[in-house]
């Protein structure tokens, strides 16, 4: 979403405009889902995370401040909320076997042979990320897979673009380590390489 | 770090590469509607009352006045039937 896209919404927004809302709604509602599911890695927790987002969304609306870009807006709140969330929480599970078993978006793979691979490749560095710790996660997903800005996800996660980037070095160390443990990785490079 | 390093770090891009997920429609309708129902009435609240607009003799003057006739009229009533009944 570009900036004017964005001041435009915002304005609408702040008049609450359900059809702004509805813009907002339908762009995110998967991207920040998928971001709670692989933080939380309950479905139950990240519905109720989700949609205390939007919640929060709606009650600040009328206060957004005009240059307000609602990428980072919305993937900070998700973020905090995971994170107080999580205060409460004594032990966590290393991995949730039914992740895989969501409604995926459609992905435009090209025969059921690549679908296949693609979905053991998939599995097993869902199973990585997951081993990571939250702060390595967190990094990882809002750069890689959200495609934020280093600054933009700084932002979001409380800390300056220069630790973000050791961070993201580190989270990616350990992730291409946890990945090396498994025989992903040859997977992993032979099709990188093609 | 850029889009273009996401693509050519093959870790970074396996995880660019995941799946995204979704609630189910029928979370889908009863999330948004709730927000819809907010968000509509937050800005009905925030939507400022207008004030009885007019000139202080419409506001006050004018009702004033035709409360004072209805009461001189009610009075006027009153000693006629307390006159006729010879009270």
């Amino acid at each position: 979403m570009d900036p004017d896209g964005d001041r435009s919404l915002v304005v609408r927004l702040r008049a609450g405009d359900t059809d702004a809302f509805d813009e907002v709604y339908d762009a995110f509602r998967p991207r920040l889902f998928a971001f709670l599911l692989r933080m939380v890695r309950r479905r139950t927790l990240a519905e109720d995370l989700l949609d205390e987002t939007w919640l929060r969304l709606v009650r600040h609306a009328a206060t957004l401040r005009p240059d307000t870009r609602i990428a980072p807006w919305l993937f900070t709140v998700a973020r905090n909320l995971y994170w107080s969330e999580r205060r409460g929480w004594l032990v966590e599970d290393t991995y949730a076997p039914d992740l895989l078993a969501l409604w995926p978006s459609p992905a435009p793979w090209p025969s059921p042979f690549d679908l296949a691979a693609a979905s053991e490749l998939e599995r097993r560095v869902e199973r990585a990320l997951s081993t990571l710790s939250p702060q390595h996660r967190e990094v990882l997903l809002l750069i890689a897979r959200e495609g934020l800005t280093p600054t933009d996800a700084a932002a979001v996660c409380g800390i300056t673009p220069e630790a973000l980037r050791q961070r993201l070095s580190r989270a990616r160390a350990a992730l291409a380590q946890k990945l090396d443990e498994t025989p992903a990785v040859a997977v992993l490079k032979r099709s990188h390489a093609t | 770090m850029n889009i273009n390093d996401c693509q050519n770090d093959p870790v970074l891009a396996a995880i660019a590469a995941l799946p995204t997920y979704d609630v189910s429609e029928r979370h889908t309708r009863r999330s948004r509607s709730r927000c819809h129902a907010l968000l509509q009435a937050r800005s009905r609240r925030d939507t400022p009352v207008v004030l009885v607009s007019g000139t202080p003799f419409r506001r006050v003057i004018g009702p004033a006045l035709v409360a004072a006739w209805c009461v001189a009229y009610l009075v006027e009533v009153i000693r006629r039937a307390a006159a006729f009944y010879g009270l």
